[in-house]
């Protein structure tokens, strides 16, 4: 019986080819007008019974999040209540996202990333402002700088920070006696042990699900910001390059030196992401670069070992290495939503420390948050008690996505490559300098 | 057999032996697959995530199936509900459109003809764009509706049925419709009593392929038709796979509910698809 779960991806082309022509303007022809009716009785409006549609993609911390924050307003203000719908994640989601933008058939709240994938949504078109919320200070600065465009802002946080670093096995690190390593160096003497001296494979890579290739690239910006901290802008006015040399050349290095010191595990090539985590939950492999939002797939997977894996920054030349950090994903209302007072007073909620504990009930504590006020139970997981010193501290960096809006499509096809041995680093980085440049000059960026 | 020399029992051996690896082959390519989408239905979400061609430790296909059919209140039994109009209505549809366009484009010789074919061309090699035919959808006020995800697959389909109706009409004689003109019969008795049953073996071929086709299709309905209340069975897959975690064990039960009604429509109809097939090419 013939089974295919999707057909050939002939919608993208043409998603693109439209918002690149920027016909959002047109869109709104045929569709109902904001109503007027924003000024006069705000307070007899308010009492009135309004359904808010809600789309949200299908990850389960998603849902989670979501269904806690709408079901606790509607508790606190019962005349509002939401109907969430699905999405599917990835290429499909953004397509989703993109193509009912344009149209003007978004639903009244959406649930999406914030950083680069936010500035693609041409929100100063598509996105409904809300600078005017009551809670927009409580919001921290390098959120803020994720959901803002031309200077407004469009969204609130929703979920928790997080790190892109080296996930570890805890129980292995006690066995064979060995400290966590804050340099590159050290990393590779560690590994070494782990190699001679016991069955477990000092480094995990799981190609089969490309996009957990590129981790040792994009988890090790802190370290480039680290060492020159204007690298992203003049990364984004093509002023450096990857290819360059070090620092920032050191994320595919190393992604080369693993591989061709043996350290990987057997099946790199064909293990997937939930492999990936399994193995490092378990022992059997003893780093695994990775975000740390896998404590989710680790605790639906492997919930007896949840405590066995720590996290520490991805090492750099010299340490102590600075963690790299995933912005939260945002909260957003399209500009053609009929109850904008609505949508804005409960995101307003969402920046306060109540819903923060509201998350942190659904889903668990998954890392720090991006509202002032928000605290964290004290019995959090492993991974995020060791992701906390390094917020506390000071001493992270956030990731290339969020600084510049140059994002090559291709940079996991090319660390696939690198992190199995078939291009090296060199070559791999000067043909991702190559795949950037198609985008940024689709974005029209100076100097490109 | 050692003994066999005649050609004739040379042959019963090669046919036979041939037989038995077309079955093997056919056993490997297409009940292998469907044993593992079984085995892993059962398992426990744990024990799936392993995707181990292995039995199941312990035996959860009953939690399972009750847990796909009641996710996100019982969306898959409205997504049942779609996809069988859905694909009933469009098949529908473009047999009779297409059969009566491929008639008329066969037997009337105009000047228009080589640019109706060109634009028929065209529906199979033109992608189509997603935000411009939202556009006119909504101008027609048929976006977001079943029937407007309808006129869609018919749209997209029926191109390739035009083909393959113009194709068959050609082998059927002119004398026929001549014969039917000369007794007496309108054009409408003439295609729908006379042309039309001679089609049948093209017809059944065409609702097969599209059948699958429209039951199958993902793309479409997920822009076409957004929202939970316009949920499609293969939209339901989402569910329960999301870009970085997937709850393998839910969707291969999602797999297996999903594929049953194709598998029992071909397993109920298979006589009557091979005839239609096959009565085609004997016929020549």
């Amino acid at each position: 019986m013939p089974f295919r779960l999707r057909r050939g991806a002939f919608a993208l082309p043409a998603v693109i080819a439209v918002s690149a022509l920027g016909l959002a303007a047109c869109s709104s022809g045929g569709d109902p007008e904001p109503s007027g009716s924003a000024g006069g009785g705000e307070t007899t409006e308010a009492m009135e019974p309004v359904e808010l549609s809600f789309l949200v993609d299908n990850a389960e911390t998603s849902i989670g999040v979501v269904e806690a924050l709408t079901a606790a307003y509607t508790a606190a203000h019962p005349e509002v209540t939401f109907a969430i719908e699905q999405r599917p994640g990835g290429t499909e989601g953004d397509n989703i996202i993109k193509t009912r933008l344009q149209t003007g058939e978004m639903t009244d709240l959406f649930f999406y990333n914030s950083g680069s994938l936010f500035q693609a949504l041409a929100p100063t078109q598509t996105l409904l402002p809300i600078d005017d919320i009551e809670n927009a200070g409580a919001i921290q600065d390098t959120y803020k700088s994720g959901v803002t465009a031309d200077g407004v802002l469009y969204g609130v946080p929703a979920g928790t920070a997080m790190g892109g670093a080296m996930l570890y096995n805890i129980p292995l690190y006690e066995e064979l006696g060995l400290e966590v390593p804050t340099t590159w160096d050290e990393f590779m003497a560690n590994n070494q042990v782990i190699l001679d001296e016991s069955d477990a494979a000092p480094v995990i890579q799981t190609f089969k699900d490309t996009w957990t290739s590129q981790l040792f690239v994009l988890g090790d910006f802190a370290n480039v910001l680290a060492a020159d901290p204007e690298w992203a802008d003049k990364y984004t006015a093509n002023e450096v390059k990857y290819a360059d040399g070090s620092p920032a050349i050191d994320g595919f290095v190393h992604q080369q030196e693993v591989f061709d010191a043996g350290y990987l595990n057997k099946d790199f090539a064909s293990a997937t992401f939930a492999d990936g985590a399994r193995m490092v939950a378990t022992g059997e492999g003893a780093h695994y670069p990775m975000l740390t939002f896998a404590l989710a797939e680790i605790q639906a997977n492997a919930p007896d070992n949840v405590d066995d894996v720590g996290v520490f920054a991805i090492p750099g030349e010299s340490g102590p290495s600075p963690l790299t950090t995933w912005l939260a994903a945002g909260i957003y209302a399209p500009a053609t939503t009929e109850n904008a007072d609505a949508v804005k007073a409960f995101m307003n909620w969402v920046a306060t420390p109540e819903a923060c504990d509201v998350q942190t009930e659904a889903v668990g504590a998954q890392g720090p948050y991006f509202v002032d006020g928000c605290t964290l139970p004290d019995d959090v997981p492993q991974m995020v008690a060791d992701m906390l010193p390094y917020f506390d501290e000071g001493n992270t960096g956030p990731a290339l996505e969020f600084l510049s809006p140059i994002k090559g499509p291709a940079l996991e096809n090319i660390t696939v490559e690198v992190g199995s041995g078939i291009r090296s680093a060199e070559d791999g980085a000067a043909l991702y300098d190559e795949d950037v440049k198609k985008q940024a000059q689709q974005l029209g960026l100076e100097g490109w | 057999m050692t003994t066999a020399t005649g050609t004739p029992k040379l042959n019963k051996t090669y046919s036979w032996v041939s037989g038995t690896l077309g079955i093997l082959v056919t056993g490997v390519v297409f009940v292998v697959p469907f044993i593992f989408i079984f085995l892993t239905a059962a398992k426990s979400r744990q024990e799936a995530s392993l995707l181990q061609f292995s039995w199941p430790t312990e035996w959860a296909l009953w939690e399972n199936l009750v847990e796909v059919i009641q996710t996100r209140d019982y969306i898959l039994i409205t997504a049942f509900i779609n996809s069988t109009i859905i694909t009933v209505g469009s098949v529908a549809l473009m047999v009779i459109v297409s059969a009566l366009v491929g008639y008329v484009l066969q037997r009337r010789r105009t000047r228009w003809n080589g640019l109706i074919s060109f634009l028929v061309l065209a529906g199979l090699i033109v992608p189509p764009a997603v935000v411009p035919t939202i556009w006119v959808m909504q101008a027609l006020g048929i976006y977001k509706t079943l029937h407007g995800l309808i006129f869609i697959e018919v749209a997209f389909g029926m191109a390739f049925c035009i083909l393959m109706f113009r194709a068959f009409v050609a082998t059927i004689p002119r004398e026929l419709d001549e014969a039917a003109i000369m007794d007496g019969a309108g054009p409408i008795r003439l295609f729908f009593q006379v042309i039309f049953p001679l089609l049948r073996s093209v017809i059944v071929t065409v609702i097969v392929v599209q059948a699958v086709f429209v039951f199958n299709d993902f793309q479409n309905p997920l822009y076409f038709l957004p929202g939970d209340q316009g949920a499609t069975v293969q939209l339901t897959l989402y569910n329960f796979q999301s870009q970085f975690s997937t709850s393998w064990n839910l969707l291969f039960m999602d797999i297996l509910l999903i594929t049953v009604p194709m598998l029992l429509m071909y397993i109920f109809f298979n006589r009557q698809i091979v005839a239609g097939m096959t009565s085609g090419a004997v016929k020549g």
